[in-house]
């Protein structure tokens, strides 16, 4: 349903998409819409009539005690039933971690998203990284790990499209994983407030064919070949 | 009829409207200008003299062209796109904040009519002797008083803060600011940084151009 209006394009959208439509069908459709009539139900069964004076319920009978027993005991396994099914897709998205197939470092900072990604050696920390303001490539159908790492302030790295976020915290490096399935270009966002400039820090996730990939990361190596020889004639 | 002893209440408060500052008329003239700047004085501080802790410098009074130019440098993503540019990367959405030219002249022409502001000086170990000689380089552009030229592109530094021209010196001579091809007025000044050997050679010209009386 929610892929309908926002693309899936991770291993782990369709999961999370399954969650939050559960809760939706079962908070908002089930139990709001149940709560809502039976509260309007009562006001209408109990208002005020000519002759039938107020009286205070103590709740001691049985008739009455059920209410607040066997509903709030209804919600709570509906709880459990839910946590039940998102425990397994909280591991899988948050808690499990597996083998990475590139790895890129993401770095949040007021107010702009920066990102590192391996040169052709596939290898992070290496002369041949490549170093990008506002445009993170990454390549289909690969599973990457980020390292997340923020300069100065909270804040919060988010991909709707993959359904992913997650806190960037000065003097951590938070590693997690993706695996986009769908080529095109998508937003990146600051989900947590980080001072005056949050709302003015978008970022792209471009997310590319292995020729696209191959080919970005040739004409990159290229710029920095032809800016390399140019250095010398600027002064050293 | 007032009370007597109002008039001279009266009289002092006309005496005070009528002294307001000087940049007061191009404040009223530039409505739009000082409405933008609202946004800016969150980092460069009401008055325009920078904020270290922010990474914003001391900006009040500079000329118009100067600010006009870097605002576009910022809004075209000629400058602070480079990963290593972190007090760039901030000014960028700022700058994108502007969404029209009408709007970038009118807050280049806010912060040219602010009365320039001397920062305080943050730097620590400059000599201001050693420097002398090491701005001799400068003059040609800048000026021997430090001042300026337009028809160079070289802005005046009398008022900069000097944090910030070493992050500047040390971004050109890195090539974190001035390596984009667009950059043309920038690139004058890489290989100008790249002159000073080490950060103590920035340190002392620093120390020297906060010598300059504007």
């Amino acid at each position: 349903m929610i892929a309908k209006y926002l693309v899936a394009a991770s291993t782990s959208a369709g999961k999370i998409d399954f969650i939050i439509e559960v809760i939706f069908w079962v908070v908002i459709v089930f139990w709001f819409v149940l709560a809502e009539a039976t509260f309007f139900w009562f006001l209408l069964r109990f208002r005020k009539r000519d002759g039938v004076p107020a009286r205070y319920i103590t709740g001691e009978k049985a008739s009455e005690r059920r209410w607040i027993v066997v509903v709030p005991g209804l919600v709570l396994l509906c709880d459990l039933a839910i946590m039940g099914l998102d425990g397994p897709v909280w591991y899988e998205v948050k808690q499990s971690l597996p083998a990475a197939q590139q790895t890129v470092r993401i770095v949040g900072q007021q107010w702009a998203w920066s990102f590192v990604h391996p040169g052709p050696d596939g290898r992070l920390d290496t002369a041949d990284d490549i170093k990008t303001v506002d445009d993170l490539h990454v390549q289909v159908n690969t599973r990457y790990h980020f390292k997340l790492v923020s300069r100065d302030v909270l804040h919060s790295f988010s991909v709707p499209v993959f359904r992913l976020k997650q806190d960037a915290i000065p003097g951590r490096v938070i590693t997690g994983w993706f695996e986009p399935t769908t080529t095109g270009t998508f937003d990146i966002q600051c989900v947590e407030i980080c001072g005056v400039g949050h709302g003015l820090m978008p970022a792209r996730i471009i997310i590319e064919t292995p020729e696209q990939h191959a080919a970005w990361m040739t004409g990159r190596a290229a710029g920095r070949i032809a800016l390399a020889s140019a250095a010398p004639l600027a002064g050293d | 009829m007032a009370p007597m002893w109002r008039l001279p209440t009266l009289a002092a408060a006309l005496a005070l409207l009528l002294a307001a500052p000087a940049g007061r008329a191009a404040d009223e003239a530039n409505g739009r200008g000082r409405e933008l700047w609202g946004f800016c004085q969150q980092c460069h501080g009401a008055d325009g003299g920078g904020t270290p802790l922010y990474l914003a410098p001391s900006i009040a009074g500079l000329p118009t062209w100067y600010v006009e130019r870097e605002l576009r440098n910022f809004h075209e993503g000629i400058r602070g796109t480079h990963f290593d540019d972190v007090s760039g990367m901030r000014m960028r959405p700022m700058a994108l904040w502007l969404r029209t030219d009408a709007d970038i002249v009118a807050v280049a022409g806010y912060v040219a009519s602010l009365p320039p502001v001397k920062p305080a000086p943050v730097l620590a170990g400059g000599s201001a002797a050693a420097g002398a000689a090491l701005y001799a380089p400068c003059i040609a552009c800048h000026g021997a008083d430090g001042r300026g030229n337009e028809q160079l592109g070289a802005p005046p530094l009398t008022h900069a803060s000097d944090w910030y021209m070493l992050t500047q010196l040390q971004h050109f001579k890195q090539g974190v600011r001035g390596s984009d091809p667009r950059d043309v007025k920038g690139a004058l000044m890489v290989p100008m940084a790249k002159l000073l050997p080490d950060e103590q050679a920035m340190k002392n010209v620093i120390a020297y151009i906060t010598t300059l009386e504007p």
